[in-house]
């Protein structure tokens, strides 16, 4: 699977993964369906963006580095958004970056493109 | 060029020593002994000091009696090439005359009218006082085999180079070669002890080893009876296994 | 004339066996090694001015055919032109008489030494570049028939040299053994190394005798000893390479991979953490490999779901 895809495949999973765990806060099931489909997207969009970056830079570290910070930039938005809850967003949020990143680098196949 | 017109062609069949020793023709036969002789004395001498603790002259007239019998053709009859090696035949030869000797109680009878050689048993002592405990009387005398061999190639070689005019080819080798002493003398300092271009000493040298080679693997040649005694003996001589 | 000493008879004995070079471009620089059929010394091109290495036949052969075997040998590494063979620059005969054949000199270490300060990873590396050489020659009809790790040296830059090609056995036209040359029927090689059909004497024995004497260089990459009877499961020898070294050496060369290139993609496979073709693994095996091969993935989703467990457990609270 070519870095992007796999970037915005791993994304969604995680992203939506990560929506889903609302369901334990009682105080927010009520809008779950919102928090799935927004986290998801929130997912799909840090993957690809990490896809990119992967596909350009060829680095474990740099792709783990950037991986983070752009789950944790994403997850700060949306906790301005939601104007509070930094810590329980962010936290998940700069994980999933920091595992896509890492996936993507390890497992991403470079493009017969690229390498020639 | 070989100071020899054989150069370096074994003979598929050749008249050896080994084979003139069997001969019936008395005078044949006692060239060949002699030849024997000059190879094996010294190690047949060394070996029954080291291995049955003898005084030197019972060791002396055993040695003597040793190639008379020889000469009698006493041994030398039954030895069969396809069974083994010369060398390792006389040595038996040399055990089972000293075991027959004991057991006769008629051992080692001085002066019986066998003392045709003319060997240096003085020399053999001297040599012999070198010789270092650990050395098996076996290993001694394939030891002795081994510098019989080289000092009659050496004998060769010196005839080969007084017949062709090449006897400073000689004494480069015997300077350089045959040298114990530490350092050996450089290249340079023997082309000026001989007059000589440095060039010239490094061909001279090549020459005399070359020559070297040749006159002790003929001399080998002599003391075997066929070809497959003459390469595993020659292997023996230069120390190479072969699998 | 005076006593030869012991020194001098020990120098006139190594002399003995030093080529003369006499009327060829090449000098003596020192010995090197003893080879199958002869030694192996150091020379100096004069011409090129660069370091050779002759393998010279002994000064009196131990049997009748062995120049045309030594020609046989120069002639089968002259028509394998690979990295991971010896190439050959010159053959003839010296002044001396004795047959000869010029190669790259190969300065660098033999399999045991190079391993000897290798972890296991390096060591299994190698054999893919043993495997590469070896495929060559059996693509091109030539069967080494003496592998073992004396004739594998590693170079100064890593290169991996499969060396003595001197029992190989060529089916190409031109190169065919002839009946002298590698005799039909006639036992050759190395015992621990070597195929059963060839300890046999059997007559047509096939590439695949290399192939188990790869699996036993293997084993010896594994545990710096050839195997002694079939390889074993030992506490230092992974089950799946064990696996592959059975394989290798099975009796039957039906049973054996059939090149060397699948035994070392074998290698390859256990080293990438893919299961190997040899064995068939257990579950747990199976479950241990994967976390092995993706470990630092498995403990990043380790430590996510962890971290939203506790999440959900302090929500609760």
């Amino acid at each position: 699977m070519n870095k992007i895809l796999l970037g915005l495949v791993l994304g969604a999973i995680l992203g939506a993964i990560d929506g889903m765990t609302a369901w334990f806060t009682p105080a927010v099931r009520a809008q779950l369906a919102g928090i799935i489909v927004g986290s998801t997207i929130k997912g799909i969009i840090a993957g690809v963006l990490i896809g990119v970056f992967a596909r350009k830079v060829h680095s474990l570290a740099l792709g783990i580095v950037f991986g983070l910070g752009v789950g944790l930039i994403l997850a700060f938005i949306v906790a301005q958004m939601q104007h509070g809850y930094y810590f329980e967003i962010m936290l998940p949020g700069g994980m999933v970056g920091l595992i896509v990143g890492y996936a993507t680098q390890r497992y991403g196949r470079v493009s017969q493109l690229q390498q020639t | 060029m070989s100071l020899t017109p054989q150069g370096g062609n074994f003979p598929l069949t050749r008249h050896s020593v080994v084979l003139a020793a069997q001969s019936n023709d008395p005078a044949v036969r006692s060239r060949a002994i002699d030849a024997i002789a000059a190879a094996y004395w010294k190690p047949v001498y060394k070996y029954v000091r080291m291995k049955w603790n003898i005084s030197t002259d019972d060791a002396a007239d055993f040695t003597q009696e040793f190639f008379t019998r020889l000469l009698e053709k006493e041994f030398l009859d039954s030895y069969d090439s396809a069974k083994g090696r010369l060398r390792t035949f006389l040595r038996t030869c040399a055990d089972h005359l000293f075991m027959k000797q004991m057991r006769d109680a008629n051992r080692l009878k001085r002066g019986a009218g066998c003392a045709h050689l003319a060997l240096d048993f003085e020399e053999a002592e001297r040599e012999l006082a070198a010789v270092t405990a650990a050395e098996s009387p076996e290993d001694s005398f394939d030891k002795e085999w081994m510098r019989s061999l080289f000092a009659l190639g050496l004998e060769r070689l010196r005839a080969g180079c007084e017949s062709e005019g090449k006897l400073i080819h000689f004494a480069l080798f015997e300077r350089y070669d045959l040298n114990d002493a530490d350092p050996k003398p450089s290249y340079a300092q023997l082309a000026s002890e001989f007059g000589l271009a440095a060039t010239d000493v490094t061909n001279y040298l090549a020459f005399a080893r070359r020559e070297f080679r040749r006159c002790v693997l003929d001399q080998l040649r002599d003391m075997t009876a066929t070809d497959e005694e003459f390469r595993r003996e020659a292997q023996a001589l230069l120390g190479v296994e072969t699998r | 004339m005076k006593r030869l000493s012991d020194s001098v008879v020990a120098r006139l004995q190594a002399d003995m066996q030093v080529p003369d070079l006499t009327g060829t471009r090449y000098a003596v620089v020192r010995y090197l090694a003893r080879g199958g059929m002869g030694s192996v010394w150091l020379a100096e091109d004069t011409i090129l001015k660069r370091r050779v290495a002759l393998k010279v036949l002994d000064l009196v052969a131990p049997a009748a055919d062995l120049p045309a075997r030594l020609l046989q040998e120069a002639r089968i590494l002259a028509s394998l032109e690979h990295p991971g063979i010896v190439p050959v620059h010159d053959a003839g005969t010296l002044a001396d008489g004795r047959a000869f054949y010029c190669m790259k000199y190969v300065e660098g270490q033999t399999l045991a030494q190079y391993i000897a300060e290798r972890n296991l990873t390096d060591r299994l590396r190698l054999l893919e570049r043993i495997a590469e050489p070896l495929d060559f020659a059996h693509a091109r009809g030539i069967i080494h028939r003496d592998l073992k790790p004396e004739n594998i040296m590693i170079g100064a830059f890593g290169e991996v040299l499969v060396m003595d090609w001197g029992l190989a056995k060529a089916g190409a036209p031109g190169l065919r053994s002839g009946e002298n040359g590698s005799a039909r029927g006639s036992i050759l090689g190395t015992a621990g190394y070597m195929s059963p059909e060839q300890a046999r004497g059997d007559a047509e024995v096939d590439h695949r005798t290399d192939i188990f004497s790869l699996g036993a260089i293997l084993w010896f990459l594994l545990k710096g000893a050839p195997p002694t009877d079939q390889p074993a499961v030992t506490a230092t020898v992974p089950r799946p390479l064990a696996a592959v070294c059975r394989k290798a050496m099975a009796a039957d060369p039906s049973m054996r991979y059939q090149s060397a290139g699948a035994l070392a993609a074998d290698v390859a496979h256990y080293l990438n953490g893919a299961p190997v073709r040899a064995y068939r693994e257990s579950l747990l095996e199976r479950a241990a490999r994967i976390y092995a091969r993706h470990r630092t993935a498995v403990v990043l989703v380790a430590v996510y779901l962890l971290m939203r467990l506790l999440f959900i457990l302090f929500a609760h609270r």
